[in-house]
């Protein structure tokens, strides 16, 4: 059977989950057996099918389980958005529409993804850029500084967009400059260092992170942006003690600004000891616990827990973007939740595989890099929810509502399949080129 | 580079298992915890999908139960109390807005259906099971004649089973309707004499002369005192220099101890007092139960500790320091409730052992399986057999020939002691009685209390307690099916 067929073969029960589950939420809604908005969710399975239809064209020899994976996870997302809202997920299904023509456009257009090592330095300069500008021109929401106005009451998430091409940046740059990052030429503090000078970069980012934690006061961004970096140094020199040291000196400058900025401080209170103010700074924690504790170990099935009032209201706050984990907790049990969290370690570890096939650095610390974002941020956000970390307003990757992570995300996702299909082919050639012995 | 990669997913992955065993954690383990709090909105929500057991008493009447009703095609159920205000304190009220109070909370767990294991396998069946109902010991007969006596006036009536435990009435007066808690909470909350307090638990008066019968158990239990120790009665005694006068400036003369409690000498206590000491007497304070949460199966913010309050905080009962002569006769920030009084009555009455209170029977599915059943209990012994029958023999003397003669039931001996707290306005006295019938063979200990009378434990509150007493010797045990 062929990669594609595969990947058909996996889309359709995919697909089909995500109908199900709307359907499911219109019916517990409706008390009646109903097919939910089937247009909506039509329309959806469209667009998965013409991305199916692009890769076969386009990139036939890339991998298989990751567009059905997406598929999974998207529709399970639709369906939460559904049963909270049917506006949400109408509007949902339009980024979605617009993840996938940048899903496609990614495919069409950059058929070697190696294109983007020439230019490392403009794409750096451009994440910096998009951030400043966040800073400068940001609008508030919800007390973090993320969002861009542009205009008819749309607002953008650079960030989003910043995350990717930070990726890209720190892909080229530490290819170029793994050899002398991995090699010690100094010993200070009883550790092997590597010169100052290339150490600099790391410095600069780890004050870059937290500068963005007081400025954008957004933790999540900050620890996603750090923790990327992390683990591409890893990736790039193979030396832990860099995490560790990264991870310290982290905690060591969130430390210190915990304990200077009253507000983040606040936050941190309300993380560590949410029931001493159920009603003020732990309410949206508390709510999302007990929508945990309500949904106990297999939870009542799609739309039908108590999430939303009866006047339609949500009872967790940002229930639809930060807090879409306790949802699906919530209707589907610990059984459902642990479904979605393999969901996203088979996610990771397709992009990890696509990562170790890959043919040479650049591709590899790519790949690496771009699973690696979506793997924490969805590992952050899950914490926050579970409160293994402080919570923070990073978007669950392809189910929370909002258009720049839906459409960043597929686009994270078609690069993950050029570097594949890349890599693949070049076997083949190698295979066929191979002089026959 | 394959390495670094793979250890980087490594990584990842066992960052999502902790993610999951954290999940466990409020998904499983510490979910019925959330569930119970107070403030969690699901919890309420949720009950209004279930079909709530009923609250029964002993002699079959539904307090409590649920009807279902229908709203958008789903099927609801909300709380009727068929009894209205009876025991309304007791059986308290299970809503969405006001949250749970009295047994609608205390048993939350098996009205609502969520005991036991099967819960669990219940919630994975995703079967919603019915509650089961609770059988009281509460009898309406002896809290129906209680109320009826306490109409009008502001004051609790509290009767127990000495030899058991059980509760059979718990009183509190002025009472609220049940059924008016969902749509006029706010107006029951306005009323005077708050409604909603229940005084028999949870009301604190100062205790009186029905204290000196803590002291009486002290004193012969001392060995130095028996019931027919003399002693010699001036009008009055003096303690750090100021004196203690009987009820009335009355002067007894030579008497003994018996005659002491039948006449509820003051100046003869004291001076027991004093010569135990704190120490001792707390001790016996210790054994009655005071200073302690009552062990009584109601909601703990329900029921108040008795003893020596110091701006508003309970007081260690031993200390070597305090005034034991005015302790001895009820006074010096001592604050009981009607229940506490009951017990130690309760105690005498059953030789010198106090057993718990409870007001759960049992917890009975409709299928009829027992999921919960409670049986007697002894909390601690307060006095040998011996001093528990001496002890009695005196308050026998206080009903037939002292202050408690209104008490006297025909044909039948009664012991019991009364109180008169004074509050310096003589049209505010708190009247007091505690005893139990018959003596020979206890079946009942009550206690009683009268708020804001002229009259005194004698007069106001003896007669009732005579009357509560007379119902639960004359109660039946009640066949059939339960009715409203």
């Amino acid at each position: 059977m062929s990669l594609r067929s595969r990947e058909l073969g996996f889309l359709v029960p995919a697909l089909l989950l995500g109908m199900l589950g709307l359907a499911a939420g219109a019916s517990a809604r409706a008390d009646e057996l109903q097919a939910g908005p089937w247009q909506t969710a039509l329309g959806v399975a469209m667009v998965f099918v013409v991305m199916h239809a692009v890769l076969r064209l386009r990139a036939p020899l890339s991998d298989p389980y990751l567009v059905p994976i997406l598929a999974a996870l998207t529709g399970i997302g639709l369906a939460m958005l559904y049963r909270i809202d049917p506006g949400l997920a109408g509007d949902q299904a339009i980024w979605v529409t617009l993840g996938g023509i940048a899903f496609c456009a990614v495919i069409v257009f950059m058929p070697d993804h190696r294109v983007l090592e020439r230019y490392r330095y403009v794409i750096g300069l451009t994440a910096v850029l998009l951030l400043v500008a966040t800073m400068v021109f940001g609008t508030e929401v919800n007390g973090s500084r993320l969002w861009i106005s542009i205009g008819g009451g749309q607002r953008v998430q650079l960030g989003e967009l910043a995350k990717v091409l930070m990726v890209i940046f720190l892909a080229g740059y530490l290819r170029e400059k793994r050899e002398v990052l991995a090699i010690p030429t100094q010993r200070k503090f009883g550790l092997n260092l590597p010169a100052l000078r290339h150490l600099a970069p790391i410095l600069v980012f780890w004050g870059a992170a937290l500068a963005a934690v007081v400025v954008l006061n957004d933790f999540g961004t900050a620890l996603l942006f750090f923790g990327v970096f992390l683990a591409m140094l890893y990736l790039a020199t193979g030396r832990a003690l860099y995490v560790g040291l990264g991870i310290g000196l982290f905690v060591a400058g969130s430390l210190f600004i915990w304990a200077t900025v009253p507000r983040i401080g606040v936050r941190v209170d309300s993380w560590l000891h949410p029931f001493d103010d159920v009603q003020g700074t732990g309410y949206q924690m508390v709510q999302s616990l007990y929508a945990l504790a309500d949904g106990g170990v297999v939870g009542p099935g799609f739309g039908r827990a108590l999430l939303v009032t009866e006047g339609g209201n949500p009872r967790i706050p940002a229930l639809e973007t930060d807090f879409i984990f306790s949802a699906v907790s919530n209707d589907l049990g610990y059984v459902g939740a642990i479904g979605v969290m393999l969901l996203y370690v088979l996610l990771m570890a397709r992009g990890f595989a696509i990562a170790t096939a890959a043919r040479d650095g650049f591709s590899k610390l790519l790949a690496g890099g771009l699973t690696a974002v979506v793997g924490l941020q969805a590992f952050i956000i899950i914490g926050g929810v579970v409160r293994l970390v402080p919570l923070t307003g990073v978007t669950l990757p392809f189910m929370s509502y909002g258009g720049s992570s839906v459409v960043v995300n597929f686009g994270i996702a078609a690069l993950l399949l050029v570097i594949s299909n890349r890599s693949r082919q070049g076997l083949v050639e190698a295979v066929r080129g191979a002089p026959a012995t | 580079m394959n390495r670094s990669i793979r250890a980087l997913y490594l990584t990842l992955a066992v960052g999502f298992a902790v993610l999951v065993v954290m999940l466990g954690y409020w998904q499983v383990v510490a979910a019925g915890e959330l569930d119970e709090r107070a403030d969690n909105p699901y919890r309420l929500e949720q009950q209004r999908l279930v079909d709530r057991g009923r609250i029964i008493s002993a002699d079959k009447i539904i307090l409590a139960e649920s009807v279902a009703y229908r709203e958008k095609g789903k099927k609801y159920y909300r709380r009727y109390y068929p009894q209205g205000s009876l025991a309304a304190q007791v059986v308290g009220y299970a809503t969405p807005q006001q949250g749970a109070t009295g047994l609608e909370q205390q048993y939350n767990r098996y009205l609502a259906g969520s005991y036991g294991t099967g819960a669990i396998l219940d919630r994975l069946r995703q079967e919603t099971k019915d509650g089961a109902d609770i059988r009281l010991t509460l009898d309406t007969r002896v809290q129906k004649t209680a109320e009826a006596l306490l109409s009008g006036r502001r004051g609790a009536v509290v009767a127990i089973e000495p030899k058991t435990g059980k509760v059979l009435a718990l009183a509190s007066s002025p009472a609220f309707d049940l059924n008016e808690v969902s749509s006029d909470f706010a107006s029951i909350r306005k009323q005077d004499g708050a409604p909603l307090l229940n005084r028999s638990t949870g009301g604190l008066y100062p205790p009186g002369s029905t204290f000196k019968v803590v002291t009486a158990t002290a004193a012969l239990d001392n060995g130095k005192w028996s019931a027919s120790s003399t002693f010699d009665d001036k009008g009055v005694y003096v303690v750090d220099g100021k004196p203690i006068y009987n009820s009335g400036k009355a002067k007894y003369g030579l008497h003994n101890l018996t005659d002491a409690l039948t006449f509820s000498i003051n100046t003869t206590f004291a001076q027991i007092g004093d010569q135990l000491g704190g120490r001792k007497l707390g001790r016996e304070m210790n054994r009655f139960g005071f200073a302690r949460p009552t062990e009584i199966d109601l909601p703990s913010g329900e029921v108040a500790v008795s003893g020596r309050y110091r701006a508003g905080k309970i007081l260690p009962n031993d200390q070597r320091d305090e005034d034991s002569a005015r302790i001895a006769i009820g006074q010096e920030n001592l604050q009981v409730t009607p229940l506490q009084m009951a017990m130690v009555a309760g105690a005498v009455a059953n030789g010198g052992r106090m057993m718990r209170p409870y007001l759960m029977r049992r917890a009975i599915t409709r299928d009829g399986v027992v999921v919960k059943q409670q049986r007697p209990e002894e909390i601690d012994s307060v006095a040998s057999a011996y001093v528990a029958s001496e002890v009695g023999r005196m308050m026998q003397n206080v009903v037939s020939e002292g202050t408690g003669t209104e008490a006297g039931l025909s044909g039948l001996s009664v012991a019991g002691k009364t109180g008169t707290a004074e509050t310096g306005d003589p049209e505010r006295n708190q009247a007091w009685f505690i005893g139990y019938a018959p003596a020979e063979d206890p079946q009942v200990a009550v206690a009683v209390v009268i708020e804001d009378t002229s009259g005194t434990g004698g007069t106001d509150a003896a007669p009732v307690a005579g009357e509560v007493m007379r119902t639960a010797l004359s109660i039946d045990p009640v066949p059939g099916e339960p009715t409203t």
